[in-house]
């Protein structure tokens, strides 16, 4: 009994004394309940997201925007006239889009003399979502409220569901999240474990070079990824009838996602001491990146200050570019988040392969 | 003269306030075993690791067949095999994959049977099923000089190569290293065991804090600094203690028998002349000539256990 007692008291107080295992006990459960409690804890403030293109940019324009507005319901983002609004729609994905059409004003003035049927508001989108049904149910209300009289109604226009299913949306998303916790996890501890075990400094009486070492990790990786998606693609055709393809953007978005995150799982495993620290630390990093990369859920659902976090992470680059590619067949898009990733990447791998040292102190 | 394989000049090496290797000096030759010997702290890694190009010195210059090591090592380290003193070999690669996979690395295409016979030279072909993590510790030590072998280097290091082994391990290594030297190779060896470097080393460097003490071949080292000979007087007896303390010699007694320290500069014989003439009565005697241990204990002022200094 005394032997456990003094072997319980060690162990946690190395433990304790490991700043990454301090973290990871104390520090991070506090991390992932504020992130979790910001994702799900909605509390009725959140908008919807609403694009407005006002074509006719009238008084009565103006103001019936100002009252929806003011219904605290949506979140309006105005887009230029200029815009085709249908493609618009479609490129980006939203579910619920307002056009006021050109000679809005006039009509509200006619129909407020009662010469002439009510102006008539756009409301495009999907109305199987249930965004755009209470999207619709207040857009209305506003137009009821715009007069004493009937003078505008809101009609809506199916663009209809881009064939664009959750498994559409997921799939592509795992293998974002696979291709982080692949190489990032395992290099970080195999950089912490390769530099405890003196394998670096075996590695390094060799003629092989670090980037030699390196480039052999990320093909590795690479190539566990490509047999990781194809799997996932059969599982996703066979048992959901997703939509998503697999295109050479996909494949080189996969790519770039490896080197990216093989190089900054050794950034991680260079500063920790141990393999257990190091892998605590991927994790701290890694989970709480997969919640608000938007790989389970849509970033629009998220409040809007993680939407800006979300933004400063590569996760969700790789997720958006797959998406984008696969499920979208949008591969503009795809190659902006490509070049994103490639940057990063190139900044990650160069400060890790410098810092990383198979010499002794 | 022979060719100068390795050369140290003023290497330093500092931590803190702390010379781990301090000033130091030292040539090998090719086709020469060198022993480094010292008690653990000595600073015997860190030098090796210096002139393995694998830990930077604070100051001074080392080259590895005529390559400065901080600079040039690339061009070199194909030619040098390492064995770390901390080697141990990957989980779950069996000894024949550990062979292949190091013969890649130094550009080398090893055919199966080359692997079979470097395997048997380190004993380790009847474990070539086995992954790395099951193999004992010797057995993981031959499976390292294996591997630092499979690059045909002409220069290896071996850094403690026996430390934690039982005897009949160290035996096996101390075979294979013989046979190194034997096929002309120039071995750079560690250790905290006297009797290992006595037993293969052509020159001998004690170490201790940081500097070397002193360095010769092991029989330069046992004549100059051994310090004389031990004499065994079997069954003298207390009375033969009290004898000699009267002739002027500081004896041992365990056993009936009597040991006692003739002084460098004095001959056996003339000792043994001394005795029969005092009348001093013994059964018998035998003479121990000194070793690298007592040259250890002259030099240093203490003796190892186990790599542990004790004063």
């Amino acid at each position: 009994m005394s032997r456990m007692v003094s072997d319980f008291k060690a162990f946690g107080l190395a433990y304790l004394r490991s700043r990454t295992g301090f973290f990871f006990a104390l520090i991070f459960p506090v991390i992932l309940i504020l992130v979790f409690g910001a994702i799900f804890s909605q509390t009725g403030t959140q908008k919807i997201d609403l694009p407005v293109q006002d074509l006719d940019n009238g008084t009565w324009s103006q103001t019936y925007l100002a009252k929806l507005n003011a219904t605290g319901a949506f979140a309006i983002d105005m887009i230029s006239p200029d815009v085709d609004f249908n493609r618009y729609i479609k490129d980006e994905l939203k579910v619920l889009a307002l056009q006021i059409p050109s000679g809005f004003n006039e009509s509200v003035n006619n129909a407020t003399r009662g010469y002439g049927p009510p102006a008539t508001i756009i409301l495009k989108g999907d109305p199987t979502n249930t965004y755009f049904t209470v999207g619709m149910g207040v857009a209305n209300a506003v137009a009821l409220q715009l007069n004493s009289t009937v003078v505008a109604m809101v009609q809506t226009e199916n663009l209809g569901s881009p064939q664009y299913t959750f498994i559409d949306f997921f799939v592509p998303g795992m293998i974002a999240f696979t291709a982080l916790t692949t190489p990032m996890f395992s290099m970080s501890t195999i950089c912490s474990e390769y530099r405890n075990r003196g394998f670096f400094k075996l590695l390094g009486s060799t003629p092989l070079r670090k980037s030699e070492w390196l480039t052999a990790k990320i093909l590795w990786y690479t190539v566990l990824m490509l047999a990781s998606i194809a799997i996932m693609y059969v599982v996703g055709i066979a048992a959901f009838n997703a939509h998503f393809t697999i295109t050479p953007m996909a494949i080189l978005l996969v790519i770039v996602g490896v080197f990216l995150f093989t190089s900054f799982g050794m950034f991680l495993g260079v500063f920790v001491s141990n393999p257990e620290s190091a892998s605590a630390l991927a994790n701290a990093i890694g989970f709480p990146m997969m919640f608000l990369s938007g790989i389970f859920f849509q970033l629009e659902s998220m409040p809007a200050y993680l939407q800006y976090i979300a933004k400063a992470l590569p996760l969700t680059y790789l997720a958006e570019g797959l998406r984008a590619t696969m499920s979208l067949g949008n591969d503009v898009v795809a190659a902006t988040d490509f070049v994103i990733l490639l940057i990063s990447g190139l900044i990650l791998f160069v400060i890790a392969a410098r810092a990383m040292s198979w010499k002794g102190k | 003269m022979a060719e100068v394989v390795l050369d140290a000049k003023g290497l330093t090496k500092t931590y803190g306030d702390m010379n781990a290797v301090d000033n130091l000096d030292l040539q090998v030759f090719k086709g020469e075993v060198y022993s480094m010997l010292g008690p653990n702290g000595a600073g015997k890694t860190t030098t090796v690791e210096i002139l393995e190009g694998l830990r930077n010195p604070t100051s001074g210059t080392a080259k590895v067949f005529g390559f400065d090591v901080q600079k040039d090592y690339d061009k070199v380290r194909s030619r040098v095999g390492v064995l770390p003193q901390t080697f141990e070999p990957w989980d779950r690669i069996k000894p024949p994959e550990a062979i292949e996979y190091w013969a890649g690395l130094f550009g080398r295409k090893i055919s199966n049977r080359e692997i079979r016979g470097l395997l048997e030279m380190v004993d380790l072909a009847h474990k070539d099923e086995v992954w790395g993590e099951r193999l004992s510790g010797g057995e993981k030590r031959r499976l390292g000089i294996a591997m630092a072998l499979v690059g045909e280097p002409e220069l290896i290091f071996l850094d403690e190569p026996t430390t934690g082994l039982d005897p009949q391990a160290r035996r096996g290594l101390w075979e294979i290293i013989h046979a190194l030297g034997d096929a002309g190779k120039t071995v750079f060896l560690t250790t905290h065991y006297l009797e290992e470097a006595e037993n293969l080393a052509d020159r001998v460097s004690i170490m201790n804090k940081g500097k070397i003490v002193v360095s010769g071949s092991p029989e330069e080292l046992v004549n100059l600094y051994g310090g004389g000979t031990h004499v065994v007087l079997k069954g003298a007896g207390e009375e033969g203690v009290a004898a000699l303390e009267k002739l002027g010699y500081k004896s041992t007694f365990h056993n009936r028998d009597v040991t006692v320290h003739v002084p460098a500069l004095m001959r056996t014989k003339d000792f043994m002349a001394q005795i029969n003439q005092s009348g001093i009565a013994y059964k018998d005697f035998e003479t121990m000539r000194p070793s690298l241990e007592d040259v250890f204990f002259n030099m240093v002022g203490g003796r190892m256990e186990e790599g542990v200094l004790k004063q």
